[in-house]
Formats: structure tokens, C-alpha cells, sequence
């Protein structure tokens, strides 16, 4: 790590951090706000949702339906656009961090400093998952105070659940960045690294989205890392941690080992 | 100091460097000449460690820049060919973050390189012009007062008056011992600081020389105007190295004899004379036909 490299980096991206974390907070309140209304016609609703081709409901995260306020937050926010959210943040900051400094050429600066190519990737990691960290965190609390604001009383909210939610959806974007931060390493031009990390981490939530959907090809899902995040089994709790985890973090970690170490050795055009 | 040694790199599509090799001495001031693609900024960005030579080395005192990253950049300073700054900040702001990543500058040094360089370092350097940007570049090169300071063509974008100062800056910084690697592709702009120069062609070191050796060999072209077209004709036959003419013009190549030149342009009435401004490969036609002809 490089103090003052992750400082000026912080700085730098401060606002877009910021804002994807404030627009996340506030989409999920706008979900407590709007779930009241939603659930005085629950019922037909639900009848809907039963109408609806059964992969369907399940691509979107509807089949725990709008019976209580975990349900709906789990799939309504977790299930997509938190995700999408997410998803965005990842591949965008990590081509930022990386692959545009070289292409640029402000990363000959940084390494005319006395610092070394390692020091200077583990920074720009750990500015990448300070801000995971940040949208994630602010998005719970978000999630908290929506829940005192329009539901009811805070110890009626099923905290664990919703922490959880929280947690798989951290994990998940944490192997997402590993991969992205990858991509954005290995690069010399920041199109291209934008380009690629876009099509990998997408395609992984298509397959996964196509997976859900048909029956046919389910198998789909279970070579997405995003099938690793279930909103609505947490929520059930019927997801099997452990494995999850493990999965996770060890491809999170091995993208960013793998990227720090090939941005070492490789020979960059600055 | 500074040794690059058979330091070789073939693009795809073969340009390249090729067996690079030469010394720096400390205190020593040391030109990289060579025309537009020659391989300067390739070369230097082997020197800093940016890019893995594919045979060869490059050592800074007593560290390999490639293997030993983080090491040698304390005591060296550098100005890229093409300045890139992080967006969204002012000439300050940059300079800031340069000290911090230094551990800390001269702060009174600093602003004094600002004062003379002359340029409001609180302008966002996105709306700065080329040469202001060439001056915080040079800023941050000299801030640190490092022991080696390594400039890809340093005076490129700076007016006259600038280019005057860049060279005061830079004879000062070699008065205090400073050791200077700085690339250019004008033999005028380096030899009124450089002490020796390479020059390099197509990637290939084709001379490294004591700048008086160069200044002797070096060609200059001048263009006399006659009054009258006799005059010129008897100034055709006087035997000097005659590159063309045309009506009353005649334009002399002079080596270092320019003794003669002046003693034969003396017997004749004349209108005006010219420095006809050359190009590399014309001024040092002698290194740059023997390589040719290998
Ligand atoms: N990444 C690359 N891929 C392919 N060819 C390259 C690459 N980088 C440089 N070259 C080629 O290598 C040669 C040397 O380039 P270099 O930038 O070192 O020249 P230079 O001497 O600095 O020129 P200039 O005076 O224009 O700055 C050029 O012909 C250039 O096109
Ligand atoms: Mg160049």
C-alpha cells in the first residue's frame, strides 16, 4: 500500500463513488416506501406472479412473492438492480484504475515515484474495494433507516436476513472485482479493457438470468459466478454458506493476486 | 551512473531498439539525438524501468531499473515525451501529489522553479497549454533536486525565452553535480548544455561523441545572396562545397572550415547570408552515409 496514492485515488473517485452509493440508498428506500402499497394488494399479486411462467418469476427473484417486506426487498433490490448497480460500479472503476492510467500515461508518473508496480496494484485495489465496501455499507444502513422510516419497528425487521443479504451481495462483487481488476491490469488500452470485463461479467449475469428462466438450460446458471448469489434462499435461509465463501473469496483473491502479479512483470507502453 | 547496455526490443512489426548501448558519467550531461521514431522515448522508457529489455540491461548506480523497482527512483526526476496528468487536477494539486508520493520536497525549491518558469500553477491542467504543461512536468522533475534527472524531449513546447531558462535551469543543476540524460531531435538545442551525445537511427546507436567532436563534424548550410550573377559564378568556381544555387542564391555546405568560407564570400559584394536550418540526418550526413553504406 502507498499512503498517499490511495488518498489522491480516493479522491479522485470520491464523487462517482458517491453517487453510486447514494443513488443505490436511495433506490432501496424508494423499494420500503413503495412496498406498503405493493402489499395491500399482495394477494393478487401473488396470484399474478402464480399466473406467470414459473422461470420467469424465478429470473426476477419473485418467488418468495410480496407476502412480507424480506421477499420483496430480497428480490425487488437484490435479486436485480443492486446487482446491476454493482455489476456497473465494478467494471467501470476497475478499467478506471488501472487500464486508463496506462493508456493515459499518468501511471509513468506514479512509477517515477519511488514506489514499486506491486505497491502501486494493491493501492488501486483497495481503493476498488473501499468503494464495494462503501456502497454496500451505506446501502444497509439505507436499508435500516427505510425500514424505521415507512414499515414499522426496527425490531420487527429480520436483521440477520437482511445482513446476510448484504454480505452475499458484498461477496459476490468481490470475486466480480477480482475479475475485473484482472482485466483492467492485463491492459494497455482502457476501451478494451472496459469492452471485455463488460462482456465477462454481463455474460455471467445473462447466463445466469437464461439459467433461471428456462428449464432446459438451467445448467447455464451453474457456471455463473452470479448463481452464487441467491437473494431469495438467503432469505429462506436455505442457501449453504460455506461453500458459497469459499467460492468467492478464492476467486476474488486469485484475480487480484493474478493481476498484481502479471502488472509487475509485464512491459507497459507509457 | 547511468549504464544502458545491449538493450534490445523488437515491436511486432520490427522497429525497435537494437543493441543500445552507452555510459553516463556522474555530473554529466548527456544528449540522445536522433530524428522522429528513432527510438529515444523507447530507449528512456527502458531507463525507467517501465518496459523488460529483451536482452541487455539498464543499471542506475548500482540497481537494475527493471528488476530493482521502487529503489532507484528516489534519487532520479523525470519528464515524460508525452506529459499524461490524473484528470481533474490543477498544476498544485499535481505537484502536491508528486511530493507526497516523494516522501516530502523542498517546498521552497518548488516555488522558486514555479517563479521561474512563470506559470500559474492554479490553473486546472486540462485547460493549460502544451507548454504549460511541459513547464510542471519540468517542475516535477527538478522539485525533488534528484541525482539523475531524465528528460524525453524537454524544451518541446516551450517558447525561446523558456527554452533559455530550461537551459540555465538545467547548466545550474549540472554546476551542483547533477547528472542529465535528455533526448532531442535538434543538435542545436542540446549543444549548448551537453558535454556528449549519442545519436541514434532507425533504433540503432550510430555514434556516442564528445560534443566538440560533434560540433566539428557537424554541417552547416549557408545561403548567400549575391548582387550581382557574375559575383556568383565566380564564387561557384572557388572550389568550396557548392549544395545548390539558383539565380543570384547560392547555398554553401561548410565542416568546420569556416575560415575559408568567410575569407572567399569576403571578395564579393553580397546582399545577405542565411543559416539554412537542417535536419538530423543532413548535419551529421557523415555518420548517418557510413552507417548507409554498412
Ligand atoms: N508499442 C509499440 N508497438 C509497435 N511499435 C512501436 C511501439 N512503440 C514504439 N514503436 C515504434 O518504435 C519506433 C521508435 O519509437 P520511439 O517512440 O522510441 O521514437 P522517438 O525516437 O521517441 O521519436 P520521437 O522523436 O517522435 O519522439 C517508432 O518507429 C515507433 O513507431
Ligand atoms: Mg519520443
Amino acid at each position: 500500500m502507498n499512503m498517499p496514492l490511495y488518498g489522491q485515488m480516493l479522491k479522485n473517485h470520491m464523487r462517482t463513488m458517491t453517487s453510486y452509493a447514494f443513488g443505490s440508498a436511495f433506490y432501496i428506500l424508494l423499494m420500503f416506501w413503495i412496498y406498503p402499497s405493493m402489499a395491500t394488494q399482495s394477494e393478487s399479486l401473488n396470484a399474478l406472479i402464480e399466473s406467470m411462467p414459473e422461470g420467469l418469476g424465478k429470473a426476477f427473484g419473485l418467488e418468495n412473492g410480496f407476502g412480507s417486506i424480506d421477499a420483496f426487498i430480497s428480490g425487488e433490490y437484490y435479486g436485480l438492480l443492486f446487482v446491476l448497480i454493482l455489476s456497473i460500479f465494478s467494471i467501470m472503476t476497475s478499467t478506471q484504475l488501472m487500464a486508463r492510467l496506462v493508456d493515459q500515461g499518468s501511471m509513468g508518473y506514479l512509477l517515477s515515484a519511488p514506489t514499486t508496480r506491486i505497491k502501486v496494484a494493491v493501492t488501486q485495489a483497495a481503493v476498488l474495494l473501499t468503494g464495494l465496501l462503501m456502497i454496500t455499507l451505506v446501502t444497509t444502513l439505507a436499508g435500516y433507516g427505510g425500514y424505521a422510516w415507512f414499515i414499522g419497528n426496527l425490531s420487527d425487521f429480520d436483521s440477520n436476513g437482511f445482513l446476510l443479504l448484504n454480505l452475499g451481495a458484498f461477496l459476490l462483487f468481490f470475486a466480480v472485482c477480482g475479475l475485473s481488476f484482472l482485466i483492467s491490469a492485463v491492459s494497455n488500452d482502457e476501451k478494451k479493457a472496459l469492452g471485455i470485463a463488460g462482456i465477462v461479467v454481463f455474460g455471467f449475469f445473462s447466463l445466469n438470468l437464461v439459467g433461471k428462466i428456462s428449464d432446459q438450460l438451467s445448467w447455464m446458471q451453474h457456471i455463473s459466478l452470479f448463481s452464487l448469489f441467491n437473494p431469495a434462499g438467503i432469505v429462506k435461509g436455505t442457501v449453504s454458506w460455506t461453500p458459497v465463501v469459499i467460492i468467492l473469496l478464492a476467486i476474488g483473491m486469485a484475480g487480484f493476486i493474478a493481476g498484481i502479479t502479471i502488472f509487475r512483470k509485464r512491459s507497459l507502453l507509457l | 551512473m547511468l549504464t544502458v547496455s545491449h538493450v534490445t526490443k523488437v515491436f511486432p512489426g520490427g522497429k525497435g531498439i537494437f543493441d543500445v548501448s552507452f555510459t553516463v558519467e556522474k555530473g554529466e550531461v548527456f544528449g540522445f539525438l536522433g530524428p522522429n521514431g528513432a527510438g529515444k522515448s523507447t530507449t528512456i522508457r527502458h531507463i525507467m524501468g517501465f518496459m523488460k529489455p529483451e536482452k541487455g540491461y539498464v543499471r542506475i548506480k548500482d540497481y537494475d531499473t527493471w528488476k530493482d523497482q521502487g529503489q532507484f527512483q528516489k534519487q532520479i526526476g523525470y519528464l515524460p515525451g508525452e506529459i499524461a496528468f490524473m484528470e481533474g487536477m490543477t498544476g498544485r494539486s499535481f505537484l502536491d501529489f508528486m511530493s507526497s508520493l516523494r516522501g516530502g520536497v523542498n517546498q521552497q525549491r518548488r516555488a522558486e522553479l514555479v517563479k521561474r518558469l512563470q506559470f500559474d500553477d492554479r490553473t486546472p491542467i486540462r485547460k493549460m497549454s502544451k507548454g504549460m504543461k511541459q513547464k510542471v512536468g519540468i517542475v516535477a522533475a527538478f522539485m525533488h533536486e534528484p541525482e539523475v534527472i531524465i528528460l524525453d524531449e524537454p524544451t518541446s513546447g516551450l517558447d525561446p525565452l523558456m527554452q533559455k531558462v530550461f537551459i540555465e535551469l538545467v547548466l545550474e543543476e549540472k554546476a551542483k553535480g547533477t547528472t542529465f540524460l535528455m533526448s532531442s531531435h535538434s543538435f542545436p538545442e542540446i549543444e549548448r548544455t551537453c558535454d556528449r551525445a549519442a545519436i541514434i537511427k532507425d533504433g540503432r546507436i550510430i555514434a556516442v561523441k564528445n560534443i566538440h567532436e560533434l560540433q566539428a563534424v557537424q554541417r552547416k548550410l549557408f545561403e548567400v545572396t549575391f548582387e550581382n550573377e557574375a559575383d556568383r559564378d565566380a564564387f561557384l568556381g572557388s572550389g568550396l562545397k557548392i549544395d545548390s544555387f539558383k539565380d543570384k542564391q547560392v547555398r554553401v555546405s561548410v565542416q568546420g572550415d569556416y575560415d575559408r568560407f568567410t575569407q572567399e564570400a569576403a571578395k564579393y559584394r553580397i546582399r545577405s547570408i542565411d543559416v539554412f536550418t537542417l535536419n538530423l540526418e543532413d548535419i551529421f550526413m557523415d555518420y548517418y552515409d557510413r552507417e548507409g553504406r554498412d
